[in-house]
Protein backbone atom coordinates (compact mmCIF):
# COMPACT_ATOMS: atom_id res chain seq x y z
CA UNK A 1 0.00 0.00 0.00
CA UNK A 2 1.14 3.45 -0.21
CA UNK A 3 2.27 5.06 2.52
CA UNK A 4 0.73 8.43 3.07
CA UNK A 5 3.13 11.66 2.86
CA UNK A 6 3.79 13.34 6.31
CA UNK A 7 2.26 16.73 6.55
CA UNK A 8 4.84 19.65 5.63
CA UNK A 9 7.48 16.96 4.07
CA UNK A 10 5.90 16.10 0.82
CA UNK A 11 3.73 17.76 -1.57
CA UNK A 12 1.47 15.91 -4.25
CA UNK A 13 0.83 16.61 -7.95
CA UNK A 14 -2.35 18.75 -8.41
CA UNK A 15 -4.93 17.49 -10.30
CA UNK A 16 -4.72 17.92 -13.92
CA UNK A 17 -7.19 20.00 -15.23
CA UNK A 18 -10.49 18.09 -16.45
CA UNK A 19 -10.16 20.27 -19.99
CA UNK A 20 -6.79 18.72 -20.61
CA UNK A 21 -6.87 15.76 -23.43
CA UNK A 22 -4.00 13.36 -21.49
CA UNK A 23 -1.98 11.02 -24.16
CA UNK A 24 -1.83 7.61 -23.37
CA UNK A 25 1.38 5.67 -24.30
CA UNK A 26 1.65 1.89 -25.03
CA UNK A 27 3.53 -0.09 -23.70
CA UNK A 28 6.56 -2.09 -25.90
CA UNK A 29 9.22 -3.70 -23.73
CA UNK A 30 10.69 -4.41 -20.55
CA UNK A 31 13.99 -2.38 -20.96
CA UNK A 32 14.55 -1.46 -17.20
CA UNK A 33 13.66 -2.71 -13.88
CA UNK A 34 13.88 0.06 -11.11
CA UNK A 35 14.17 -0.76 -7.49
CA UNK A 36 13.45 1.67 -4.74
CA UNK A 37 15.09 -0.64 -2.39
CA UNK A 38 15.04 1.50 0.58
CA UNK A 39 12.34 3.50 -0.14
CA UNK A 40 12.34 6.89 1.06
CA UNK A 41 14.77 6.61 3.44
CA UNK A 42 18.48 8.58 2.88
CA UNK A 43 20.92 9.63 5.58
CA UNK A 44 20.94 13.01 3.37
CA UNK A 45 17.61 15.40 2.82
CA UNK A 46 18.60 16.93 -0.94
CA UNK A 47 16.37 20.48 -1.19
CA UNK A 48 15.45 19.28 -5.11
CA UNK A 49 14.44 15.39 -3.88
CA UNK A 50 12.60 13.82 -6.28
CA UNK A 51 10.80 11.60 -3.37
CA UNK A 52 11.36 13.97 -0.70
CA UNK A 53 13.39 11.50 0.98
CA UNK A 54 15.06 11.99 4.44
CA UNK A 55 16.31 10.33 7.82
CA UNK A 56 13.48 10.83 9.46
CA UNK A 57 9.97 8.83 8.88
CA UNK A 58 10.23 8.04 5.41
CA UNK A 59 6.93 8.30 4.10
CA UNK A 60 7.80 4.85 2.01
CA UNK A 61 9.45 1.81 3.70
CA UNK A 62 12.53 0.21 2.52
CA UNK A 63 11.93 -3.24 0.46
CA UNK A 64 11.61 -6.39 1.99
CA UNK A 65 14.89 -8.62 0.11
CA UNK A 66 12.27 -11.20 -0.77
CA UNK A 67 9.82 -8.59 -2.77
CA UNK A 68 13.14 -7.73 -4.68
CA UNK A 69 14.30 -10.91 -5.37
CA UNK A 70 10.86 -12.17 -6.43
CA UNK A 71 10.86 -8.89 -9.10
CA UNK A 72 14.37 -9.32 -10.34
CA UNK A 73 13.35 -13.09 -10.76
CA UNK A 74 10.26 -12.12 -12.97
CA UNK A 75 12.05 -8.97 -14.81
CA UNK A 76 14.81 -11.50 -16.22
CA UNK A 77 12.17 -13.92 -17.28
CA UNK A 78 10.13 -11.17 -19.04
CA UNK A 79 13.72 -9.87 -21.25
CA UNK A 80 14.69 -6.91 -18.79
CA UNK A 81 17.99 -5.63 -19.98
CA UNK A 82 19.21 -3.75 -17.02
CA UNK A 83 18.02 -3.66 -13.18
CA UNK A 84 18.76 0.01 -11.58
CA UNK A 85 18.90 0.18 -7.36
CA UNK A 86 17.46 3.27 -5.67
CA UNK A 87 16.33 4.43 -3.21
CA UNK A 88 16.73 6.88 -0.73
CA UNK A 89 20.31 5.78 -0.28
CA UNK A 90 20.30 2.30 -1.35
CA UNK A 91 23.31 1.63 0.91
CA UNK A 92 21.21 2.03 3.98
CA UNK A 93 19.46 -1.46 2.98
CA UNK A 94 20.94 -3.88 5.63
CA UNK A 95 21.31 -6.65 1.81
CA UNK A 96 21.84 -4.46 -0.42
CA UNK A 97 25.22 -6.01 -0.82
CA UNK A 98 23.45 -10.02 -1.60
CA UNK A 99 20.70 -8.39 -3.66
CA UNK A 100 22.99 -6.54 -6.06
CA UNK A 101 24.94 -10.10 -6.45
CA UNK A 102 21.44 -11.69 -7.18
CA UNK A 103 20.41 -9.14 -9.66
CA UNK A 104 24.29 -9.45 -11.45
CA UNK A 105 23.65 -13.02 -11.72
CA UNK A 106 20.80 -12.19 -14.42
CA UNK A 107 21.12 -8.94 -15.74
CA UNK A 108 23.67 -6.24 -15.52
CA UNK A 109 22.66 -3.88 -12.42
CA UNK A 110 23.15 -0.09 -11.55
CA UNK A 111 23.13 1.49 -8.45
CA UNK A 112 22.23 5.12 -7.40
CA UNK A 113 24.04 6.62 -4.26
CA UNK A 114 24.82 9.88 -2.60
CA UNK A 115 28.49 8.19 -2.30
CA UNK A 116 28.44 9.28 1.55
CA UNK A 117 28.70 5.62 2.97
CA UNK A 118 30.73 3.88 0.67
CA UNK A 119 34.41 3.28 2.62
CA UNK A 120 37.23 1.77 1.79
CA UNK A 121 35.47 -1.56 2.86
CA UNK A 122 32.17 -0.88 0.83
CA UNK A 123 34.43 0.10 -2.62
CA UNK A 124 36.44 -3.17 -2.08
CA UNK A 125 33.36 -5.23 -1.79
CA UNK A 126 32.03 -3.27 -4.55
CA UNK A 127 35.21 -3.58 -7.12
CA UNK A 128 34.94 -7.51 -5.61
CA UNK A 129 31.33 -8.01 -6.85
CA UNK A 130 32.02 -6.62 -10.48
CA UNK A 131 34.97 -8.49 -10.79
CA UNK A 132 33.29 -11.81 -10.57
CA UNK A 133 29.93 -10.97 -12.39
CA UNK A 134 29.11 -11.64 -15.48
CA UNK A 135 27.20 -8.22 -16.15
CA UNK A 136 28.66 -4.48 -15.82
CA UNK A 137 27.77 -3.01 -12.60
CA UNK A 138 27.89 0.29 -12.31
CA UNK A 139 28.15 2.93 -9.90
CA UNK A 140 25.86 6.03 -10.22
CA UNK A 141 27.10 8.74 -7.52
CA UNK A 142 25.00 11.83 -7.46
CA UNK A 143 26.48 15.35 -7.22
CA UNK A 144 24.72 18.37 -8.45
CA UNK A 145 27.40 21.55 -8.58
CA UNK A 146 31.39 21.45 -9.34
CA UNK A 147 31.38 23.97 -6.40
CA UNK A 148 31.91 22.43 -3.07
CA UNK A 149 29.72 25.03 -1.49
CA UNK A 150 26.70 25.81 -4.28
CA UNK A 151 26.40 21.54 -3.47
CA UNK A 152 26.05 21.09 0.01
CA UNK A 153 23.77 24.33 -0.10
CA UNK A 154 21.61 21.26 -1.93
CA UNK A 155 22.42 17.94 -0.81
CA UNK A 156 23.86 19.15 2.55
CA UNK A 157 27.11 19.67 4.60
CA UNK A 158 29.88 17.80 3.67
CA UNK A 159 28.37 15.86 0.44
CA UNK A 160 30.03 17.36 -1.82
CA UNK A 161 33.67 15.78 0.03
CA UNK A 162 31.96 12.78 1.01
CA UNK A 163 30.96 12.03 -2.90
CA UNK A 164 33.89 12.84 -4.02
CA UNK A 165 35.57 10.83 -1.95
CA UNK A 166 33.51 7.27 -3.08
CA UNK A 167 33.88 8.38 -6.82
CA UNK A 168 38.27 8.51 -6.06
CA UNK A 169 37.91 5.15 -3.77
CA UNK A 170 35.71 3.22 -6.67
CA UNK A 171 38.12 4.61 -9.59
CA UNK A 172 41.29 3.37 -7.09
CA UNK A 173 39.70 -0.27 -7.53
CA UNK A 174 39.25 0.11 -10.98
CA UNK A 175 35.70 0.64 -11.31
CA UNK A 176 34.03 3.77 -12.82
CA UNK A 177 31.45 5.74 -11.15
CA UNK A 178 29.37 7.97 -13.28
CA UNK A 179 28.78 11.18 -11.34
CA UNK A 180 25.28 12.06 -11.77
CA UNK A 181 24.15 15.85 -11.64
CA UNK A 182 20.45 17.19 -12.09
CA UNK A 183 20.50 20.86 -13.89
CA UNK A 184 19.17 22.62 -10.94
CA UNK A 185 18.46 26.06 -10.66
CA UNK A 186 20.99 28.19 -12.38
CA UNK A 187 21.24 31.30 -10.34
CA UNK A 188 24.70 31.82 -9.32
CA UNK A 189 26.07 30.27 -12.42
CA UNK A 190 28.29 31.80 -14.89
CA UNK A 191 27.01 33.37 -17.62
CA UNK A 192 27.10 30.64 -20.28
CA UNK A 193 28.30 28.12 -17.95
CA UNK A 194 28.69 24.26 -19.55
CA UNK A 195 27.60 22.26 -16.62
CA UNK A 196 28.43 19.09 -17.75
CA UNK A 197 32.57 20.32 -18.99
CA UNK A 198 32.70 22.00 -15.51
CA UNK A 199 31.64 18.70 -13.66
CA UNK A 200 34.28 16.76 -16.26
CA UNK A 201 36.66 19.02 -15.03
CA UNK A 202 36.07 18.46 -11.79
CA UNK A 203 36.38 14.84 -12.47
CA UNK A 204 40.18 15.35 -14.23
CA UNK A 205 41.24 17.83 -11.11
CA UNK A 206 40.32 15.21 -8.59
CA UNK A 207 42.76 12.48 -10.77
CA UNK A 208 39.88 10.63 -12.45
CA UNK A 209 41.60 9.39 -15.40
CA UNK A 210 37.85 8.59 -17.51
CA UNK A 211 35.58 10.78 -16.34
CA UNK A 212 31.59 9.51 -16.75
CA UNK A 213 28.73 12.32 -16.13
CA UNK A 214 25.35 12.00 -16.39
CA UNK A 215 22.71 14.94 -16.06
CA UNK A 216 19.42 14.88 -15.35
CA UNK A 217 16.83 17.35 -15.37
CA UNK A 218 14.73 18.42 -12.00
CA UNK A 219 11.62 16.92 -12.00
CA UNK A 220 8.42 19.11 -10.76
CA UNK A 221 7.81 16.37 -8.09
CA UNK A 222 8.65 15.46 -4.68
CA UNK A 223 10.30 18.46 -2.98
CA UNK A 224 10.18 20.35 -6.15
CA UNK A 225 6.43 19.46 -6.74
CA UNK A 226 4.17 22.56 -7.95
CA UNK A 227 7.45 23.57 -10.11
CA UNK A 228 6.18 23.40 -13.62
CA UNK A 229 5.29 20.53 -15.63
CA UNK A 230 2.36 19.77 -17.61
CA UNK A 231 0.24 16.97 -18.93
CA UNK A 232 1.14 15.83 -22.44
CA UNK A 233 -1.50 15.76 -25.16
CA UNK A 234 -2.28 13.12 -27.50
CA UNK A 235 -0.94 15.75 -30.55
CA UNK A 236 2.24 16.18 -28.31
CA UNK A 237 2.93 12.18 -27.81
CA UNK A 238 2.25 11.74 -31.51
CA UNK A 239 5.18 14.40 -32.28
CA UNK A 240 7.88 12.06 -30.53
CA UNK A 241 9.20 8.59 -30.63
CA UNK A 242 7.57 6.45 -28.01
CA UNK A 243 10.92 5.04 -27.32
CA UNK A 244 12.11 8.13 -25.98
CA UNK A 245 9.52 8.20 -23.10
CA UNK A 246 10.70 6.00 -20.37
CA UNK A 247 7.20 5.08 -19.07
CA UNK A 248 7.05 3.02 -22.74
CA UNK A 249 10.23 0.47 -21.76
CA UNK A 250 10.34 1.19 -17.88
CA UNK A 251 8.73 -0.20 -14.44
CA UNK A 252 9.65 0.53 -10.88
CA UNK A 253 8.64 -1.44 -7.88
CA UNK A 254 8.50 0.08 -4.46
CA UNK A 255 7.08 -1.29 -1.39
CA UNK A 256 3.73 -0.79 -1.95
CA UNK A 257 3.83 -2.30 -5.72
CA UNK A 258 4.51 -1.66 -9.18
CA UNK A 259 4.98 2.06 -10.30
CA UNK A 260 4.85 3.63 -14.09
CA UNK A 261 8.60 5.06 -13.89
CA UNK A 262 11.24 5.80 -11.45
CA UNK A 263 10.43 9.43 -11.21
CA UNK A 264 7.05 8.37 -10.22
CA UNK A 265 7.90 5.24 -7.82
CA UNK A 266 6.24 5.11 -4.38
CA UNK A 267 3.35 8.06 -5.74
CA UNK A 268 -0.17 6.62 -5.61
CA UNK A 269 0.24 8.71 -9.42
CA UNK A 270 2.12 6.73 -10.40
CA UNK A 271 1.00 3.26 -9.26
CA UNK A 272 0.16 0.94 -11.73
CA UNK A 273 -2.74 -1.88 -11.27
CA UNK A 274 -1.53 -5.30 -10.95
CA UNK A 275 0.84 -7.00 -8.20
CA UNK A 276 3.56 -8.36 -10.35
CA UNK A 277 5.86 -6.45 -13.59
CA UNK A 278 3.48 -8.58 -16.09
CA UNK A 279 0.06 -8.01 -14.88
CA UNK A 280 1.41 -3.83 -15.34
CA UNK A 281 2.81 -4.00 -18.91
CA UNK A 282 -0.03 -2.05 -20.24
CA UNK A 283 -0.76 1.40 -21.63
CA UNK A 284 -0.19 4.28 -19.20
CA UNK A 285 -1.15 8.06 -19.36
CA UNK A 286 0.76 11.22 -19.66
CA UNK A 287 -1.26 12.96 -17.18
CA UNK A 288 1.60 13.69 -14.02
CA UNK A 289 3.45 17.01 -14.12
CA UNK A 290 6.89 15.22 -14.56
CA UNK A 291 5.54 13.38 -18.01
CA UNK A 292 6.27 17.01 -19.61
CA UNK A 293 9.40 17.13 -18.48
CA UNK A 294 10.52 13.66 -20.09
CA UNK A 295 8.05 14.88 -23.28
CA UNK A 296 10.48 18.51 -23.76
CA UNK A 297 13.87 17.20 -22.39
CA UNK A 298 13.57 13.34 -24.16
CA UNK A 299 15.95 12.44 -20.95
CA UNK A 300 16.23 8.87 -19.68
CA UNK A 301 17.02 7.88 -16.06
CA UNK A 302 19.43 5.07 -17.52
CA UNK A 303 22.97 5.29 -17.68
CA UNK A 304 22.69 5.64 -21.67
CA UNK B 1 10.24 -2.39 -41.46
CA UNK B 2 10.93 -4.05 -44.39
CA UNK B 3 12.39 -7.56 -44.29
CA UNK B 4 14.14 -9.17 -47.18
CA UNK B 5 14.26 -13.20 -47.08
CA UNK B 6 16.69 -15.28 -48.83
CA UNK B 7 15.45 -17.83 -51.17
CA UNK B 8 18.37 -20.59 -50.66
CA UNK B 9 20.10 -21.71 -47.29
CA UNK B 10 23.55 -21.26 -46.83
CA UNK B 11 26.31 -23.10 -45.63
CA UNK B 12 28.78 -20.12 -45.36
CA UNK B 13 28.33 -16.62 -44.64
CA UNK B 14 30.77 -13.34 -44.19
CA UNK B 15 29.49 -10.73 -42.33
CA UNK B 16 30.46 -7.49 -41.28
CA UNK B 17 29.23 -3.93 -40.12
CA UNK B 18 29.83 -0.27 -39.64
CA UNK B 19 31.64 0.58 -42.85
CA UNK B 20 31.99 4.18 -41.63
CA UNK B 21 33.53 5.55 -44.74
CA UNK B 22 36.83 3.42 -44.17
CA UNK B 23 37.07 2.03 -48.17
CA UNK B 24 40.57 1.07 -47.35
CA UNK B 25 39.05 -1.76 -44.97
CA UNK B 26 36.27 -2.58 -46.61
CA UNK B 27 38.41 -3.33 -49.83
CA UNK B 28 40.74 -5.53 -47.26
CA UNK B 29 37.99 -7.23 -45.78
CA UNK B 30 36.38 -7.98 -49.27
CA UNK B 31 39.75 -9.68 -50.56
CA UNK B 32 39.77 -11.51 -47.18
CA UNK B 33 35.98 -12.86 -47.22
CA UNK B 34 37.13 -13.70 -50.74
CA UNK B 35 39.59 -16.18 -50.19
CA UNK B 36 37.63 -17.94 -47.77
CA UNK B 37 35.16 -20.14 -50.44
CA UNK B 38 31.82 -18.00 -48.84
CA UNK B 39 28.29 -18.38 -50.16
CA UNK B 40 27.61 -15.03 -49.82
CA UNK B 41 28.86 -11.66 -48.21
CA UNK B 42 26.63 -9.01 -45.76
CA UNK B 43 26.65 -5.79 -44.67
CA UNK B 44 24.58 -4.76 -41.39
CA UNK B 45 24.46 -1.22 -42.15
CA UNK B 46 26.33 2.06 -41.19
CA UNK B 47 28.06 2.71 -44.48
CA UNK B 48 29.27 6.13 -43.35
CA UNK B 49 29.92 8.18 -40.73
CA UNK B 50 33.82 8.78 -39.11
CA UNK B 51 35.70 8.27 -42.33
CA UNK B 52 36.51 10.49 -45.44
CA UNK B 53 35.03 10.43 -49.10
CA UNK B 54 31.79 8.64 -47.93
CA UNK B 55 30.70 7.35 -51.81
CA UNK B 56 33.89 5.94 -52.15
CA UNK B 57 32.28 2.53 -50.83
CA UNK B 58 28.91 2.20 -52.70
CA UNK B 59 31.48 0.96 -55.84
CA UNK B 60 33.24 -1.47 -53.27
CA UNK B 61 30.18 -2.56 -51.89
CA UNK B 62 27.88 -3.21 -55.04
CA UNK B 63 30.71 -5.14 -57.36
CA UNK B 64 31.07 -7.34 -55.01
CA UNK B 65 27.54 -7.85 -54.87
CA UNK B 66 27.12 -7.40 -50.73
CA UNK B 67 23.73 -8.09 -49.52
CA UNK B 68 22.96 -5.28 -47.40
CA UNK B 69 20.82 -3.78 -44.35
CA UNK B 70 19.93 -0.63 -43.80
CA UNK B 71 21.62 0.71 -40.77
CA UNK B 72 20.15 4.06 -38.60
CA UNK B 73 23.35 6.23 -40.06
CA UNK B 74 21.95 4.57 -44.22
CA UNK B 75 18.57 5.66 -43.08
CA UNK B 76 18.90 9.37 -41.88
CA UNK B 77 21.83 9.64 -44.76
CA UNK B 78 19.05 8.32 -47.04
CA UNK B 79 15.99 10.40 -45.90
CA UNK B 80 18.16 13.76 -45.52
CA UNK B 81 17.43 13.76 -41.42
CA UNK B 82 19.25 16.64 -39.49
CA UNK B 83 21.08 13.94 -37.23
CA UNK B 84 22.21 10.38 -37.73
CA UNK B 85 20.01 8.74 -34.78
CA UNK B 86 22.79 7.18 -33.37
CA UNK B 87 21.06 6.90 -30.36
CA UNK B 88 23.79 8.95 -28.08
CA UNK B 89 22.36 10.60 -25.29
CA UNK B 90 25.97 12.54 -23.89
CA UNK B 91 27.02 16.26 -24.96
CA UNK B 92 30.24 14.75 -25.47
CA UNK B 93 28.95 12.07 -27.40
CA UNK B 94 26.57 14.25 -29.54
CA UNK B 95 29.47 16.62 -30.43
CA UNK B 96 31.51 14.24 -32.25
CA UNK B 97 28.25 12.85 -34.26
CA UNK B 98 27.46 16.02 -35.29
CA UNK B 99 30.78 16.72 -37.15
CA UNK B 100 30.50 13.36 -38.46
CA UNK B 101 27.36 13.45 -39.73
CA UNK B 102 27.17 17.51 -41.35
CA UNK B 103 30.41 15.58 -42.99
CA UNK B 104 28.87 12.99 -44.65
CA UNK B 105 25.69 14.35 -45.50
CA UNK B 106 27.24 17.01 -47.53
CA UNK B 107 29.62 14.45 -49.17
CA UNK B 108 27.26 11.33 -50.01
CA UNK B 109 25.91 11.47 -53.63
CA UNK B 110 21.72 11.71 -54.47
CA UNK B 111 22.44 8.04 -56.13
CA UNK B 112 24.03 6.47 -53.06
CA UNK B 113 21.26 7.93 -50.90
CA UNK B 114 18.61 6.40 -52.97
CA UNK B 115 20.21 3.28 -53.09
CA UNK B 116 20.76 3.33 -49.01
CA UNK B 117 16.86 4.05 -48.90
CA UNK B 118 16.03 1.30 -50.95
CA UNK B 119 18.10 -1.54 -47.96
CA UNK B 120 15.56 -3.56 -45.87
CA UNK B 121 16.00 -3.30 -42.44
CA UNK B 122 15.91 -6.97 -41.71
CA UNK B 123 16.86 -9.78 -43.71
CA UNK B 124 15.99 -13.65 -42.67
CA UNK B 125 18.40 -16.33 -44.28
CA UNK B 126 18.60 -20.27 -43.28
CA UNK B 127 22.08 -20.92 -42.01
CA UNK B 128 22.25 -24.85 -42.69
CA UNK B 129 19.45 -26.06 -39.91
CA UNK B 130 19.09 -22.52 -38.23
CA UNK B 131 16.90 -19.60 -38.84
CA UNK B 132 18.84 -16.15 -39.06
CA UNK B 133 17.61 -13.08 -38.34
CA UNK B 134 20.08 -10.17 -39.60
CA UNK B 135 19.38 -6.72 -37.86
CA UNK B 136 21.39 -3.06 -37.75
CA UNK B 137 21.32 -2.42 -33.61
CA UNK B 138 19.01 -5.34 -32.50
CA UNK B 139 15.60 -7.01 -34.50
CA UNK B 140 13.11 -4.35 -32.01
CA UNK B 141 15.04 -1.15 -32.62
CA UNK B 142 17.72 -0.13 -35.03
CA UNK B 143 20.20 2.10 -33.19
CA UNK B 144 20.24 -0.13 -30.12
CA UNK B 145 23.46 -1.00 -28.82
CA UNK B 146 23.76 -4.64 -27.61
CA UNK B 147 27.27 -4.81 -25.68
CA UNK B 148 28.41 -8.17 -24.24
CA UNK B 149 28.28 -6.45 -20.53
CA UNK B 150 24.77 -5.45 -20.60
CA UNK B 151 22.95 -7.83 -22.51
CA UNK B 152 21.61 -10.67 -20.27
CA UNK B 153 20.29 -14.17 -21.61
CA UNK B 154 17.08 -14.02 -21.19
CA UNK B 155 16.67 -10.56 -23.05
CA UNK B 156 18.91 -12.81 -25.76
CA UNK B 157 16.20 -15.30 -25.48
CA UNK B 158 13.54 -12.72 -25.44
CA UNK B 159 14.90 -11.28 -29.02
CA UNK B 160 15.47 -14.72 -30.39
CA UNK B 161 12.11 -15.47 -29.38
CA UNK B 162 10.52 -12.88 -31.13
CA UNK B 163 12.45 -12.97 -33.96
CA UNK B 164 11.51 -16.49 -34.33
CA UNK B 165 15.11 -17.11 -35.20
CA UNK B 166 18.15 -19.28 -34.05
CA UNK B 167 20.38 -16.78 -34.62
CA UNK B 168 20.74 -12.83 -34.88
CA UNK B 169 23.31 -11.24 -36.32
CA UNK B 170 23.39 -7.93 -35.48
CA UNK B 171 26.30 -4.76 -35.33
CA UNK B 172 25.95 -1.46 -34.31
CA UNK B 173 27.67 -0.94 -30.81
CA UNK B 174 31.58 -1.52 -32.68
CA UNK B 175 32.48 -4.40 -30.66
CA UNK B 176 32.50 -8.03 -32.04
CA UNK B 177 30.95 -10.53 -29.31
CA UNK B 178 29.02 -14.02 -28.88
CA UNK B 179 26.78 -15.31 -27.09
CA UNK B 180 25.36 -18.86 -27.08
CA UNK B 181 22.73 -19.75 -24.82
CA UNK B 182 22.29 -23.40 -23.14
CA UNK B 183 19.09 -24.08 -25.97
CA UNK B 184 21.88 -23.92 -28.45
CA UNK B 185 20.50 -20.43 -29.62
CA UNK B 186 23.35 -17.55 -30.79
CA UNK B 187 23.07 -13.90 -30.93
CA UNK B 188 26.40 -12.94 -32.40
CA UNK B 189 27.90 -8.90 -32.65
CA UNK B 190 29.63 -8.86 -35.87
CA UNK B 191 31.82 -6.03 -35.16
CA UNK B 192 32.65 -3.03 -37.42
CA UNK B 193 35.02 -2.79 -40.01
CA UNK B 194 35.41 0.70 -40.34
CA UNK B 195 36.85 1.86 -36.82
CA UNK B 196 39.24 -0.48 -34.01
CA UNK B 197 37.60 -1.86 -31.38
CA UNK B 198 39.24 0.17 -28.88
CA UNK B 199 41.70 -3.19 -28.08
CA UNK B 200 44.48 -1.04 -28.42
CA UNK B 201 45.61 -2.28 -32.55
CA UNK B 202 44.44 -0.65 -35.91
CA UNK B 203 42.93 -3.86 -37.21
CA UNK B 204 39.08 -4.04 -37.53
CA UNK B 205 37.01 -7.31 -37.16
CA UNK B 206 34.27 -8.90 -39.39
CA UNK B 207 33.00 -12.50 -38.71
CA UNK B 208 32.50 -15.96 -40.93
CA UNK B 209 29.84 -18.42 -40.22
CA UNK B 210 29.77 -22.24 -40.99
CA UNK B 211 26.65 -24.16 -40.74
CA UNK B 212 27.95 -28.24 -41.42
CA UNK B 213 24.59 -30.74 -41.30
CA UNK B 214 24.49 -32.21 -37.73
CA UNK B 215 26.89 -29.78 -35.96
CA UNK B 216 26.48 -26.52 -34.05
CA UNK B 217 27.17 -23.36 -35.38
CA UNK B 218 30.37 -22.33 -35.87
CA UNK B 219 31.39 -18.48 -35.37
CA UNK B 220 34.65 -17.29 -36.08
CA UNK B 221 36.06 -13.30 -35.57
CA UNK B 222 38.54 -12.79 -38.09
CA UNK B 223 40.86 -9.67 -37.74
CA UNK B 224 41.15 -7.58 -40.86
CA UNK B 225 44.77 -5.27 -41.13
CA UNK B 226 44.48 -2.47 -44.13
CA UNK B 227 46.64 0.41 -44.81
CA UNK B 228 45.03 2.55 -41.82
CA UNK B 229 47.58 4.91 -42.39
CA UNK B 230 46.17 6.37 -45.97
CA UNK B 231 42.79 6.36 -43.91
CA UNK B 232 44.16 8.42 -41.39
CA UNK B 233 46.20 11.00 -44.01
CA UNK B 234 43.28 11.29 -46.48
CA UNK B 235 40.93 11.92 -43.09
CA UNK B 236 43.72 14.72 -42.22
CA UNK B 237 43.57 16.05 -45.82
CA UNK B 238 39.44 16.40 -44.91
CA UNK B 239 40.45 18.14 -41.52
CA UNK B 240 37.89 15.55 -39.77
CA UNK B 241 38.17 15.65 -36.36
CA UNK B 242 41.96 14.97 -35.12
CA UNK B 243 40.18 12.47 -32.40
CA UNK B 244 39.06 10.52 -34.84
CA UNK B 245 42.43 10.03 -36.64
CA UNK B 246 44.29 9.27 -33.52
CA UNK B 247 41.66 6.40 -33.28
CA UNK B 248 42.38 5.43 -36.49
CA UNK B 249 46.35 5.08 -35.60
CA UNK B 250 45.85 3.49 -32.45
CA UNK B 251 43.01 1.25 -32.23
CA UNK B 252 42.17 3.13 -28.83
CA UNK B 253 38.53 5.03 -28.71
CA UNK B 254 38.68 9.10 -28.08
CA UNK B 255 35.05 9.63 -29.07
CA UNK B 256 31.97 8.02 -28.54
CA UNK B 257 32.85 6.77 -24.82
CA UNK B 258 30.33 7.88 -23.01
CA UNK B 259 28.13 4.99 -24.02
CA UNK B 260 30.36 2.26 -23.43
CA UNK B 261 29.51 0.21 -20.13
CA UNK B 262 31.37 0.27 -17.57
CA UNK B 263 33.21 -3.22 -18.31
CA UNK B 264 34.01 -1.93 -22.04
CA UNK B 265 34.84 1.31 -21.08
CA UNK B 266 37.64 -0.07 -18.62
CA UNK B 267 38.98 -1.94 -21.15
CA UNK B 268 40.44 1.18 -23.66
CA UNK B 269 42.93 3.92 -23.01
CA UNK B 270 40.10 6.71 -22.27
Amino acid sequence: MDAPAPAGRLTLAPPVAPAAPVATIAFRHLTALWVQVTGTLCNLQCTHCINASGPREPWLAPMEAETVRRHVVEAAALGVKEIYFTGGEPFLHAEILPLLAFALERAPTTVLTNGTLIDDAAAGALAALAAGARYSLEIRVSLDDPDAARNDVVRGPGAFRRALGAIRRLEARGLLPILTATELDRRGAAPGEDRYARLRDLLLASGIRKPRVKLLPVFPVGRMAGRGGGVVTPEMLAAVEPSRLQCSESRAVATGGVYVCPILSGFPAGRMAGATLGETLGPSRLDHPACLVCWQTGSSCRNA
Amino acid sequence: MTTLTEPSAFRRIAVFGGVYANAHALAATLDDAGRRDVDAVFCLGDLGGFGPHPDRVFPLLRGAGVRGIQGNYDQAIALGHTDCGCGYTDPRDNHYARISYAYTLGRTASEHRRWMGTLPAHRRLALGEHAALLCHGSPRATAEFLWESTTPDGLVARLLDDARAQVILCTHSGIKWHRRLADGRHLVNVGVIGRPENDGTPRVWYTLLTAERGRDLDVEFVPVHYDHEALAREMEAEALPPEFVETVRTGWWTTCLEVLPGRERARGRF
